[in-house]
């Protein structure tokens, strides 16, 4: 690949994965809207947000550290995008993998996580109290997951991993070969997306947004632009680790779509729980499923 | 004269000079020149690193007709350029402001200089022992001169260095005991002190001598590890050392012990021997033992750290979780898994040393390491937080840092040898240490400033410059993690262990120069886009959402205490101290065995005694006269 391919790419990828991570916020509020019946907003509802919010004409900042957690955040998403592959694109994918994915994940949380420190409010230090805990709690079974997939098809090599699946159709997708661990998986997405009943971080009731609770103008826009990224980023690696990955874009998007809207319609229909409740039930059946699926796996 | 005598000699002058003149003024900045020195000394035998032949001793002093010999080879080197390192730079940052602010409070500075070189030397002289004589010797000396380090704080740690201290030389005695039956059995075997008829030797021994021997080497290394079940000596020991000697300490010296294991692991006995010891045929032997020895090392003095609340005690208890990876690497046994291993310790010094520097950097402007008394501190100290941020990234084991590249390849090699369990455990391991350093870095530095922090200053330079220089060593090694995965290799080399293939970005598929590369690129957008939104106003911390409140000095307007309470919720009931309870167990029937013969020999039955004794030893001439 010559480097001016490879520099496209960089940009291209993502840019690509912010206009379908916008699409998927729509998603997630016409969701809503059909549930409760109503109409929902209109099609370029969440772009109007991002630039309404990066306008604003009140900006409050809390120091450096805020404005840095947020472009930490914002940033290492754009980073995550140039190391998952997409149909025609594999970036730098060979450079990393699967392992190392998981914990680049992190990284985004960690620069929110600084930019609320800064803001020296303690509804936000709870909240993300409860993010660093709900994390310990939904990352075990998902690295159980990641541990099976990686056994199952002998790699940890997300390209190889797509090839691999493509190559031999449908019944060589992570999902038929192993649907306990496709089921432990969307239980973990549920839990990685922070949606209810996972949501106990942003209680707005209870501890005023949580993390959100000192953020406004672009610094909730940041926030918004980077929860595009990672439903976005979600969709794909569960994608690329159950169902094959996109032979093109447009079965690519329709499976991305479908995973992402699994976790974004359960949650209109659960309450939340407590974060010790939501430990608890997050150590037992995903657990257990992803357990029971390594057996299937390494059998 | 070689390079490495050389070498042995200014480190021995380097803790002569600090013995004599270490309490002057002067005394830090020439310790820290003469710690170069021994640094440049060690560039100077750099192809080690890169797979020259071992450096040879020309002292060899004989006794009792056996000669100790010390030779230098590429494990050695690897080691013995991150204990000097960390001994230039733990000296470099107490020859300032530090050194003088220990002094007025009473604290004996020449004494810590004297500890701290004593530890180098000592360390040397083991890192380079060419024979198991030599080994034992360098090992006691490295035991007694942590313990110097450790119990000389009694006034600053309010009494508690000293019982600390206490604790650890009991249990180091322990381990040189069990190293001694180890040379026993060794001797026996081989006839010599010759690690090459050791070698020999081993294929030689029958069943029981070769786990005996096994067992006894390992009690003696995870002693000095401080893996489970004896790892509860090591966080107070280190924790309430003077700073500098602390972070010297957590950085290195527990480590001799995997230095240790390596040398059982690779050329003396060898992973594929100790794997064939088969403890239930077929599904779990010698290997096995290790590496969930290695894997609960990791969980569990994690979670103890979570619970910490004082800073230093909570990196010390980290200290002890971190040198599980290593061992779980090292008994991992392949290329990978004891790279990984190996690489983690240097990476683990970059990161542990100017994590602990930076507390003590705090407690110097504060007072205090209590992490409920302190927050909002980034806005006095940027430095010092920007020192702690690269530290815990590098801790916690998350990229682009040094510390995830060497666990990564721990994790790669569990994923190959399918190891679900262990590979979950250490799992766990990081991520509580997530959680674990992200309350250390919000409760000190985030949050909110207390009124009485308001006007604190950033540390001095003297202080600033050792901890920025060890916090960069963990990004470039993060970044190009192939200039340590050279040195590793040429110590697997050295070991005989099989050799990982590297490029300078990484091994197993990971090429962390991309990855940072396009982080870098990443935060470049992340800024224009920041940068392309209306410009922000900043604001005072009390002008914060208070529920309709307007925030004053009077208010604490901060969550620190008790800080993932839920969590604790429900993993509280699992903490029960078994450890604990299990070391006071084995006290106290020491004791009452110690009194129970303290009063049978010296009171009750003095004269029968006597007499069975005078019968035993007549009876033994005779035998022996009659034989």
């Amino acid at each position: 690949m010559s480097t001016t391919h490879l520099l496209i790419e960089l940009v291209l990828m993502p840019l690509v994965a912010f206009v379908v991570g916008l699409a998927m916020l729509l998603m997630l509020r016409k969701i809503g809207a059909r549930l409760q019946r109503r109409v929902g907003p209109p099609l370029l509802q969440p772009l109007f947000d991002v630039i309404k919010l990066y306008s604003k004409r009140t900006q409050v900042s809390h120091g450096l550290l805020h404005e840095a957690g947020i472009v930490v955040a914002v940033g290492a998403y754009v980073a995550i995008e140039t190391l998952v592959p997409v149909p025609g694109m594999n970036g730098i994918a060979e450079k990393g993998g699967l392992i190392l994915l998981s914990y680049l994940m992190m990284v985004p949380s960690l620069g929110l996580a600084l930019g609320v420190g800064q803001c020296a409010n303690p509804n936000g230090s709870i909240g993300l109290s409860r993010a660093m805990t709900a994390m310990l709690a939904y990352d075990i079974p998902f690295m159980l997951v990641v541990f099976g997939v990686a056994w199952q098809f002998q790699t940890t090599n997300l390209v190889e991993l797509v090839a691999v699946q493509q190559a031999g159709g449908i019944a060589t997708w992570g999902i038929v070969e192993n649907p306990l661990l496709a089921i432990a998986g969307l239980f973990g997405l549920q839990a990685m997306l922070g949606k209810q009943p996972f949501e106990i971080y942003v209680a707005p009731a209870e501890i005023a947004t949580g993390p959100m609770v000192e953020m406004g103008g672009k610094f909730l826009g940041g926030l918004f632009v980077m929860q595009s990224f990672q439903f976005y980023t979600a969709g794909v690696l569960y994608t690329t680790m159950f169902l094959g990955g996109g032979e093109n874009w447009f079965t690519f998007l329709i499976k991305i779509f479908v995973v992402v809207a699994i976790p974004l319609s359960v949650a209109f229909m659960f309450p939340r729980y407590r974060t010790e409740d939501m430990v608890r039930l997050v150590w037992k059946w995903p657990v257990i499923l992803a357990l029971l699926g390594l057996v299937v796996a390494v059998q | 004269m070689s390079v490495l005598d050389q070498l042995l000699v200014f480190a021995f002058m380097t803790g002569a000079v600090a013995s004599f003149i270490g309490d002057r003024r002067f005394a830090g900045t020439l310790l820290a020149i003469l710690y170069f020195g021994q640094f440049l000394l060690l560039v100077k035998l750099a192809p080690l690193g890169y797979g020259a032949q071992p450096v040879v001793s020309a002292w060899q002093p004989a006794l009792f007709g056996e000669v100790l010999v010390w030779r230098m080879d590429a494990l050695g080197w690897y080691f013995a350029l991150i204990t000097v390192v960390a001994g230039w730079l733990v000296t470099w940052y107490a020859s300032g402001e530090w050194g003088q602010g220990y002094r007025e409070r009473g604290g004996n500075l020449g004494l810590m200089h004297t500890a701290v070189a004593a530890n180098v030397v000592a360390m040397l002289l083991l890192l380079s022992s060419g024979n198991l004589l030599s080994l034992f010797v360098g090992w006691e000396l490295v035991s007694w001169a942590g313990f110097l380090l450790m119990v000389m704080n009694g006034r600053e740690s309010g009494g508690v260095s000293g019982p600390a201290g206490l604790r650890y030389i009991t249990y180091a005695t322990l381990g040189a005991m069990a190293l001694l039956a180890a040379l026993a059995i060794a001797h026996h075997a081989s006839g010599s002190f010759e690690y090459i008829d050791l070698i020999d030797a081993v294929d030689q021994m029958t069943g029981p001598t070769r786990v005996s021997l096994v067992i006894a080497f390992a009690l003696a290394f995870t002693i000095k590890m401080g893996l489970l079940p004896f790892h509860l000596w090591q966080a107070p020991a280190y924790a309430y050392s003077p700073g500098p000697g602390g972070a010297f300490l957590g950085a290195i010296s527990s480590r001799v012990g995997l230095w240790g294991l390596a040398m059982v692991f690779g050329s003396l006995i060898g992973i594929g021997r100790i794997a064939g010891i088969e403890l239930i045929p077929g599904w779990f032997d010698l290997r096995d033992v290790f590496m969930w020895v290695a894997a609960l090392t990791i969980v569990l003095p994690t979670f103890t750290a979570l619970r910490q609340n004082d800073a230093r005690l909570l990196l010390a208890w980290h200290g002890i979780g971190q040198g599980g990876y290593m061992l779980l690497g090292l008994a991992a046994g392949d290329a990978l898994g004891t790279g990984g291993g190996l690489m983690h310790v240097l990476n683990h010094a970059s990161y542990q040393a100017p994590l602990f520097l930076a507390v003590f950097a705090v407690m110097h402007r504060t007072g205090t390491s209590d992490l409920n008394r302190l927050g909002g501190l980034v806005a006095r100290m940027p430095l010092t937080f920007l020192v702690m941020l690269i530290g815990i990234i590098g801790l916690a084991g998350l990229p682009p840092m040094n510390g995830f590249v060497s666990k990564y390849l721990v994790y790669i090699s569990l994923l190959r040898q399918g190891e679900p369990l262990l590979f979950i455990l250490a799992v766990i391991g990081t991520l509580g240490t997530v959680l674990s350093v992200f309350k250390l870095l919000h409760n000190t530095f985030l949050g909110q400033l207390r009124v009485e922090h308001m006007e604190v200053r950033e540390a001095p330079w003297s202080m600033l410059i050792p901890m920025l220089l060890m916090a960069s060593v963990v990004v470039v090694t993060g970044t190009a993690p192939g200039l340590v995965l050279d040195w590793v290799a040429s110590a697997q080399a050295a070991l005989g262990l099989p050799v990982l293939d590297h490029t300078l970005g990484g091994a197993a598929g990971l090429d962390m120069l991309w990855v940072s590369g396009v982080l870098v690129y990443g935060f470049a957008v992340g800024t224009l886009l920041f940068l392309s939104g209306n410009k922000s106003r900043r604001v005072h911390q009390f002008d914060n959402y208070a529920g309709g409140h307007f925030l004053t000095a009077e208010n604490q307007y901060q969550y620190s205490d008790q800080f993932y309470a839920g969590l604790m919720h429900h993993i509280g009931g699992w903490y029960r101290a078994s450890f604990t309870w299990a070391e006071s167990v084995v006290i106290a029937s020491v004791d009452a065995m110690s009194a129970a013969a303290n009063g049978f020999f010296r009171r009750t039955q003095a004269v029968f005694l006597l007499l069975l004794a005078t019968l035993g030893s007549v009876a033994w001439l005779l035998w022996g006269v009659g034989s």
